[in-house]
């Protein structure tokens, strides 16, 4: 109860002083002579805001760069030897490959099944459109951890003879063959794309919404056009459609990628990065919290970041570029 | 004029500033510390802890009149999910518990190189400890003269468990020798039964039950002292005995029909419950290698633990030869973050052969040699506390008195990766050995 109420006095109390603040900065700036007043105001403003995303984002994310080139205690330097030595294990190899592998499928085959859905769902009557949309975009509302969760029970493989729970081997024991331990298939890194099914499954919903309004806003008139002049339905898909959705479809293929980057909640209730299925975020729960090695844990996340930077910044020049279209 | 009513403003926002951040530091403190490694004399204090299910119910138990006779409120925090994770988290982050039980001797000594945990020689009788603990338990957790952790509980791996009446209706005999237990899995082979039942799925600890059987093997072909070494990483991880003791384990309950469900099914099912089987008509396994505590509720099938006596049957994992019967066990040690009266009274307590945390709930086991037996509810939990009180040889479990990175690291990532075929054991060692923190 205790807790409570010193929440909701940190509340009420920080809001307050945040509004007393302001208030008192400006009548301050008010006070000084016009031209000063003009001049100061928008940093009076803006300043508050541009400290705090310092003390929070940026302080943090320069000194993980630095602790990254210290000993897991962060008590020593180490140079690059961090680096090195993940980089040059064939674990911390693996786990690139498959984050690789991850970011070159999952955004592109959400998009392509979003849209596809998208399309499809267009043609159907309006009250089957609704249901279908529903009942794809179900997933979305459920966490990672919950759809693990459900997915872990599809995957589940008990002992021959035992009576299987999971549904995959309950089918196909069903029809006479051996139960199939799904989550250790490693060969040509099976598992890892049973994994991608989830997030997929999870993210397909997002996708179709946003690319079904971008698909319901193209102009009637460009599509009479196009069949006019004759052309067929795939041509008016891939030459008249998609170029006037492309800004949508790189939005969502941007959004799921950089979910993909972060991935951590699906592989560590799954496999917890067993069976050659390690992505970057679950190595870094690991080195961070399991080994307590801050040094390396520090070096995966600046790598990441490494990794997201240039997407954010295609991104930023995405959107710039659309607003300056408008 | 105007400057001054600007300078007046300068001095009003920084009293405003000043008050709020003083406020939110405040309310920070007070709703994060909760009381925990506080100061001396609030009469609080609060314990972090590993274990869930009836194991905590009987802790909590075990604590509750001398909650009332000493007026000191115990607060229980129970992070069973993952214990390891959760107090690294909050000795990250300054939260400190007052007493912390630690499954994990190894993560123990890697916390207090930080420097936050309390050397207990300073607040326990440890020469008093030593003459009733079993010999062992008390040097897990002790680093150049300091001790960091005094047990609170123990629990004993060297145990094999079998279905009694089945076991013995076919005419099965206890093997006395590792010898002698190959020649009985062959025989339970060759009358068509796959002899083992084992499981190391665990969640995000998956692989750890496969580390006990190495240790067991090490324990057995290498003799206490190499374990030691072993454990210390004096010796590497690519020794020939630890080959050994990986190839006597994957010859008895790893090879083709020698355990149920196959060697992938080793991987996937879940320790808690991989005996089960074995409690089948018939049997669909005979052998079953895990710690005391798989007898409790949710492990064992319940008309099995209501019938322990009589259904199950238990036998010391025997050595190289008749005389030599090392145990391997584990414990929870309690170590402190804080060292004022309240926490001193409660560690004196729980450390203490007094303290019953749970003999009927939660298959406790007192790592006092002077403890009470008949506390123990049946037969089968006296006779594996006997084992230990009375064994010559007791070394704690070598994976949880490794460092973090290895011991809950690469060590169960490194058995999950080998049983499951996607590393051979050289590299697999290999890895494993250059996982040590240097």
């Amino acid at each position: 109860m205790i807790r409570v109420i010193n929440a909701v006095l940190a509340i009420v109390g920080g809001v307050g002083a945040a509004l007393l603040l302001y208030y008192v900065l400006n009548k301050v700036v008010e006070g000084l002579p016009g031209k000063w007043e003009d001049r100061i105001k928008p940093y009076v403003f803006i300043g508050p805001a541009v400290l705090a995303i310092g003390l929070y984002l940026l302080y943090p994310a320069v000194r993980t760069i630095i602790l990254s080139f210290a000993n897991a205690q962060s008590t020593a330097w180490v140079g690059l030897e961090n680096y090195t030595d993940l980089l040059g294990s064939r674990d911390f190899q693996i786990t690139l490959i498959n984050t690789l592998l991850w970011i070159a499928i999952v955004p592109a085959v959400t998009v392509a099944f979003g849209l596809g859905i998208a399309v499809l769902a267009d043609r159907l009557g309006p009250q089957a459109e609704k249901l279908t949309k529903s009942t794809i975009f179900l997933p979305m509302a459920i966490s990672g951890v919950g759809a693990a969760t459900i997915w872990r029970f599809i995957y589940e493989t008990r002992p021959k003879g035992e009576p299987q729970i999971g549904l995959q081997n309950a089918i196909i024991t069903l029809f006479g063959f051996d139960p199939v331990a799904w989550l250790q298939l490693d060969t040509l890194r099976v598992n890892s794309f049973l994994l991608m099914i989830i997030l997929i499954w999870a993210q397909a919903g997002f996708s179709m919404v946003l690319l079904s309004a971008a698909v319901k806003g193209v102009p009637e008139e460009t599509l009479e056009a196009a069949r006019i002049d004759g052309a067929n339905e795939r041509q008016i898909f891939f030459r008249v459609i998609v170029p006037q959705i492309w800004g949508t479809v790189i939005t969502v293929f941007i959004t799921v990628l950089i979910v993909v980057l972060k991935i951590f909640d699906i592989v560590y209730v799954m496999t917890n990065g067993n069976f050659n299925t390690d992505v970057i975020a679950v190595r870094f729960f690991n080195e961070l919290f399991r080994s307590g090695d801050n040094g390396r844990a520090a070096a995966i996340v600046v790598m990441l970041m490494i990794a997201v930077l240039p997407v954010v910044i295609y991104q930023v020049r995405h959107f710039r570029a659309e607003e300056a279209a408008r | 004029m105007r400057w001054r009513k600007f300078v007046q403003g300068i001095a009003l926002a920084a009293v405003v500033a000043l008050s709020a951040s003083a406020c939110l530091s405040e309310s920070g403190g007070g709703g994060g510390g909760g009381g925990g490694a506080s100061g001396s004399g609030d009469k609080q204090v609060e314990i972090l802890f590993g274990f869930g299910g009836d194991q905590s119910k009987g802790f909590q138990a075990g604590l509750k009149d001398f909650q009332q006779s000493s007026g000191i409120t115990i607060k229980f925090s129970e992070a069973s999910q993952s214990f390891d994770t959760i107090v690294r988290t909050r000795v990250q982050g300054n939260n400190l518990p007052d007493i912390a039980l630690f499954p994990q001797p190894g993560v123990l000594l890697d916390i207090a190189k930080g420097g936050k945990v309390q050397d207990l020689t300073t607040l326990l009788n440890i020469d008093q400890l030593k003459s009733t603990l079993v010999p062992g338990e008390l040097d897990a957790a002790t680093s150049d003269g300091k001790v960091y952790g005094v047990p609170m509980s123990m629990n004993v791996k060297s145990l094999v468990w079998y279905p009694k009446k089945a076991f013995e209706a076919k005419g099965y005999t206890i093997p006395k020798t590792v010898a002698e237990l190959e020649a009985l899995t062959n025989k339970i082979k060759a009358d068509g039964t796959p002899p083992w039942c084992v499981g190391i799925e665990s969640a995000a600890a998956t692989g750890w039950p496969a580390t006990d059987w190495i240790e067991e093997f090490v324990l057995r072909y290498g003799g206490p002292e190499t374990y030691d070494k072993w454990t210390k990483h004096e010796i590497p991880f690519t020794d020939p005995v630890v080959k050994q003791a990986a190839t006597e384990f994957e010859k008895l309950a790893l090879a083709d029909g020698n355990v149920f469900g196959g060697r992938k099914g080793v991987v996937s099912n879940a320790f808690a419950t991989a005996a089960n089987p074995m409690f089948q008509d018939p049997p669909k396994c005979f052998l079953h290698r895990q710690g005391n505590f798989i007898t409790q509720k949710g492990f064992f099938p319940d008309k099995v633990r209501t019938n322990l006596d009589t259904d199950v049957g238990v036998f010391q994992l025997p050595g190289t030869s008749p005389d030599s019967r090392p145990v391997l066990g584990g414990g929870d040690l309690a170590g402190a973050f804080s060292k004022d009266d309240d926490t001193k009274k409660v560690l004196e307590f729980i450390t203490s052969d007094k303290f019953n945390g749970g003999t009927k709930e939660g298959s406790y086991i007192s790592p006092h040699k002077t403890f009470d037996l008949a506390q123990y509810p049946d037969n089968t939990t006296k006779e594996i506390a006997k084992l230990a009180y009375e064994s010559t040889i007791f070394r704690f479990d070598g994976s949880d008195l490794m460092p973090g990175a290895v011991g809950a690291g690469s060590f169960w990532r490194g058995m999950t990766a080998w049983i499951s075929g996607q590393k051979d054991l050289d590299q697999t060692l290999k890895d494993i050995d250059q996982s040590w923190p240097s």
